[in-house]
C-alpha cells in the first residue's frame, strides 16, 4: 500500500517534470548556443537621456544605455554643436547603466537647448530642453514653498470638499446612491487622468526598452490586486471590530486619491524644477479645484456612519498631504521612471475603490447598478471631472 | 500589498539613481573651448584634446603629392602611370571614440592628390577591391569612355585603365560615380587631381585641403566636417608655415548634403584662382564661399608670426569639427621650405 502510495506520488511528480523538461530543450533548441533561428538582424545601440539639469555654467545629461547591446559615449553637444564634456564615472555603458555627461556652457536662462550625445558608432541621440531654468537645489525655503503648493493643491481643496457631509447626511437612500456614483465617476476620470499622464511621461522620457505601456498596465494590475486583496481583509475585519465599514471603505478612497495626489504633486514640482511657471501655475489652479470633488469622494460613505471628525480630518490628510511629497519628489529628484510607476499606481489604487464602491450599492440594495440615481451620478461624476480639468 | 508597493518603490529607486560605481580618486583637469577649467572623476570627451588613434594622418596628407611613375611615350609625351584601389569595408575611428565605415581610395580619405603636367599621358590603374561596384570619375577634359560613369568596376578585384591627358590646368576633384552617387561619395571616395601648368607656378610651401563631412548616423546631415577628414585636427596640431613664405593653398569642397562651404582666413588675405584654370587671380580677400565640388587655388604669405584661425565661416561646420591653425613662425630666410614640383 505505502509502495503504490509512493510510486503515484512518483508519477505525479514525473509527470509534472517531463513538460518541463521538454520546455527546456525547446529553448535550448532556440536560444542555446550554435542556435541560428532567432538570428533575426543587427542589435541596435539606444541610449536615452533621461534628465538633463542646468548648474552655474555647466549642462548636466543623466543618459542611460536602454539598448541591447553596451554603448560608449563619444561625444556630446548642445544644440548641435560639438563641446567638450565630461563623463562620470566613465563613457562604457553596460545595459542599463548610466553615466552623468556634464558639459561646460554658458547657457541662457529660458532659452531651448537641444542636448546631443553620440555614441562610439557614430549614433547621435537628442533631447529636447523647451526652457533652461536653473536646477533646484534642495533648501529649506524651497522645500517650504512646495509644501505650502501641496497643502493648497492637496489637503485644503479635499477638506473643503468634506464640508458636503452634513448635507450627504441628511439626503435619501437614492439621492445617497447617486453620490455615491458620483463617487465612482469622479474617481474613474481620475484613474483614466493618471493613465494618460503616466502614457505621456513614458511617451517623452522613458526609453523604449522599458515597455512603458505594459509597465503601466502591470503596475495597474499589480496594485488593483493587492489593494483589492488588502481592502477586502481591513473590511472583514472592520465587520468584527469598532472600525465601521464606511470608514473603511472611505479609507481606502483616501488612499486611492492619495496616491493620485501624490502624482499631482509630481507634476507640479516637476513643472517647477523645469521652469515652467505658467504651466505649473495652471496646474496649481487646477489642480485645486478639481480636488474638492474628491473631497466628496470621501464624504459620501462617510456619511453613513457616525460623525467622526477627526477621522474625517485625518482622511482628508491622508488624500492630500501626498500632494506635498509629490511636489518635493517631482521638484528635487525628479525621474520618469518613478512618475510612472507612482501614477500606475494610483490609477490601479483607483480603480480597486470604484469596485470596493459599487459593490456596497449593491448591497444595499441596487442590485443591478443601474437605476437613474446611479447612472446619473456616474455620468455626472466624470462630467464635473471634465469640466474642472479644462482649467488645467 | 504593501511589500508589492515597497518592492516596486524600491526597484524605481535603483532605476533612478545611477549606478554607484567604484570610487575614482583620480581627478582630470580640462579646459573647454571657451577657457572654462572642469575638474572631474570621470572621463573628457573632448575631440580637441583626447589623443584618439586616428589611422589616417592628416598631416601627412596635407603635403602629400602623387606624381606617378614616369615614362616617355615614343612621341616624347610624358607618361604618368597610377595604381589606385578602392576598398568599402574599412572601420575607422574618425574622431576620438567615434568609429565609422569608410570607403577609400588607396585606403585613405581622401584618396591620393595626384599630380600631372598639363598635356602628360595620364594612366590610372584602377583596381576595386570592395564589395560594391565603383568607378573613378575625373573633373576635367577626357573622352567619353574614361569618365568613369557607364564603365562600373566590378567588386572583389575588378580592374580599368583610366587613360587620358592631362588638363585643363587647375586643381579638380575626382571622385566614385556609382548610384546612388551621394552615398558613394559621403563615405570618402573620392580625392584631388591637380594639373600644374607647363610654365610651373612660382615656387611655394603647398597643400592640399579637402572641405568635407561625415553623416556617421546616415541621416543625410552631416554629424562632423573637417577639413581633411579629421575634425578639429589642424586646431589640435597647428599647420607650420614660415613668415614671408608664398602660401598655396589647393582648396577643394566635397561637402555633400549643405548647398555651401566656405574658408575664412584670420590675419590676412588671399589671391584666389577660382577653379585654378586662371594663371591670374580672380579675388583679393579673406572669404570664399564654394558649392560641391568648387575649388580653387589660394595664395598668401603671412607677415608677423603666430598663431592665425582659419575656418568656416558657416560657424556651425567650424563648431563641429571644421577648424584649423596655422602656426606662423619667424624665418628670416625667406623661401626656405619651398616644395619642388614634380619633374
Amino acid at each position: 500500500m505505502e509502495l503504490s502510495d509512493n510510486s503515484s506520488k512518483i508519477k505525479i511528480i514525473v509527470s509534472g517534470l517531463i513538460p518541463f523538461a521538454f520546455v527546456i530543450i525547446m529553448m535550448a533548441y532556440i536560444f542555446g548556443p550554435g542556435a541560428d533561428l532567432l538570428d533575426l538582424g543587427i542589435p541596435l545601440p539606444e541610449i536615452t537621456i533621461e534628465k538633463v539639469d542646468f548648474h552655474d555654467s555647466e549642462i548636466r545629461a543623466t543618459v542611460r544605455n536602454t539598448g541591447p547591446i553596451p554603448v560608449e559615449i563619444s561625444m556630446a553637444d548642445v544644440n548641435d554643436r560639438i563641446q567638450p564634456a565630461a563623463v562620470e564615472p566613465d563613457r562604457f555603458l553596460e545595459r542599463f547603466e548610466s553615466a552623468l555627461v556634464r558639459i561646460p556652457f554658458e547657457w541662457n536662462e529660458a532659452e531651448p537647448y537641444i542636448i546631443g550625445i553620440t555614441i562610439g558608432d557614430g549614433t547621435r541621440f537628442e533631447k529636447e530642453i523647451e526652457a533652461a531654468a536653473p536646477a533646484l537645489e534642495p533648501t529649506i525655503d524651497l522645500a517650504i514653498f512646495f509644501a505650502i503648493i501641496g497643502t493648497y493643491v492637496g489637503i485644503i481643496p479635499i477638506m473643503i470638499g468634506l464640508l458636503w457631509l452634513p448635507f450627504i447626511k441628511k439626503i435619501s437612500k437614492q439621492k445617497f446612491h447617486f453620490f455615491l456614483a458620483l463617487t465612482a465617476g469622479l474617481l474613474f476620470f481620475l484613474a483614466i487622468d493618471s493613465i494618460e499622464e503616466a502614457v505621456d511621461v513614458s511617451n517623452e522620457s522613458l526609453a523604449g526598452s522599458f515597455n512603458g505601456i505594459l509597465l503601466i498596465a502591470t503596475v495597474i494590475v499589480l496594485s488593483f490586486l493587492g489593494l483589492l486583496y488588502s481592502g477586502n481583509k481591513l473590511v472583514s475585519r472592520a465587520n468584527s471590530s469598532k472600525l465601521a465599514k464606511p470608514v473603511a471603505i472611505a479609507l481606502m478612497i483616501s488612499i486611492g486619491i492619495g496616491l493620485h495626489n501624490f502624482g499631482e504633486g509630481l507634476a507640479i514640482g516637476a513643472s517647477v524644477g523645469l521652469g515652467s511657471v505658467a504651466f505649473s501655475t495652471f496646474l496649481i489652479v487646477g489642480f485645486a479645484l478639481h480636488n474638492t470633488t474628491e473631497g466628496i469622494a470621501i464624504a459620501a460613505p462617510m456619511s453613513r456612519g457616525k460623525l467622526m471628525i477627526r477621522k474625517l480630518a485625518a482622511m482628508g490628510m491622508i488624500a492630500g498631504a501626498p500632494a506635498i511629497f509629490g511636489a518635493w519628489l517631482g521638484g528635487f529628484v525628479y525621474s520618469p521612471f518613478t512618475s510612472i510607476i507612482f501614477l500606475s499606481i494610483g490609477a490601479g489604487a483607483i480603480f480597486q475603490v470604484i469596485i470596493v464602491i459599487l459593490k456596497w450599492i449593491r448591497d444595499e440594495g441596487d442590485s443591478t447598478l443601474s437605476s437613474a440615481s446611479v447612472a446619473s451620478g456616474f455620468a455626472i461624476g466624470m462630467l464635473v471631472m471634465y469640466l474642472t480639468s479644462i482649467l488645467i | 500589498m504593501i511589500l508589492v508597493i515597497f518592492v516596486i518603490f524600491g526597484i524605481s529607486i535603483i532605476m533612478i539613481f545611477p549606478a554607484i560605481s567604484e570610487a575614482q580618486s583620480e581627478q582630470k583637469t580640462f579646459v573647454t573651448h571657451s577657457g572654462a577649467v572642469v575638474t572631474t572623476s570621470g572621463e573628457v570627451l573632448d575631440p580637441l584634446y583626447t589623443v584618439s588613434s586616428v589611422e589616417f594622418d592628416p598631416d601627412e596628407y596635407l603635403r602629400n603629392f602623387e606624381y606617378g611613375r614616369l615614362s616617355v611615350s615614343e612621341t616624347g609625351q610624358t607618361i604618368r602611370d597610377y595604381t589606385i584601389i578602392a576598398e568599402d569595408d574599412k572601420i575607422q575611428e574618425i574622431s576620438p571614440g567615434i568609429f565609422y565605415n569608410v570607403w577609400t581610395f588607396n585606403g585613405t580619405v581622401p584618396g591620393p592628390t595626384i599630380r600631372a603636367t598639363e598635356g602628360d599621358l595620364v594612366r590610372v590603374h584602377f583596381i576595386n577591391n570592395g564589395s560594391k561596384e565603383h568607378t573613378i570619375h575625373f573633373h576635367g577634359i577626357h573622352p567619353a569612355g574614361m569618365d568613369g560613369v557607364f564603365e562600373p568596376v566590378g567588386g572583389n578585384g575588378g580592374q580599368f585603365i583610366y587613360e587620358f591627358e592631362a588638363g585643363p590646368v587647375g586643381v579638380h576633384p575626382y571622385h566614385c560615380h556609382v548610384m546612388p552617387l551621394e552615398e558613394h561619395i559621403v563615405h570618402g571616395l573620392y580625392g584631388v587631381f591637380i594639373v600644374d601648368p607647363k610654365e610651373k607656378r612660382s615656387p611655394a610651401d603647398e597643400m592640399v585641403m579637402v572641405l568635407n563631412g561625415l553623416d556617421t548616423d546616415f541621416d543625410t546631415e552631416n554629424n562632423f566636417y573637417a577639413v581633411n577628414t579629421i575634425p578639429f585636427y589642424y586646431q589640435h596640431h597647428p599647420i607650420q608655415i614660415n613668415t614671408n613664405e608664398l602660401i598655396r593653398v589647393y582648396v577643394v569642397n566635397m561637402v555633400e548634403f549643405d548647398p555651401i562651404n566656405n574658408l575664412h582666413l584670420h590675419g590676412n588675405l588671399y589671391k584666389y584662382y577660382p577653379t585654378g584654370t586662371d594663371l591670374v587671380p580672380s579675388f583679393y580677400t579673406d572669404m570664399i564661399t564654394l558649392s560641391q565640388t568648387e575649388r580653387g587655388i589660394m595664395e598668401f604669405e603671412y607677415e608677423y608670426p603666430g598663431k592665425y584661425l582659419f575656418h568656416a565661416h558657416k560657424v556651425e561646420f567650424s563648431e563641429k569639427g571644421w577648424v584649423g591653425i596655422f602656426l606662423v613662425k619667424d624665418n628670416p630666410d625667406k623661401n626656405s621650405q619651398k616644395v619642388e614640383y614634380g619633374t
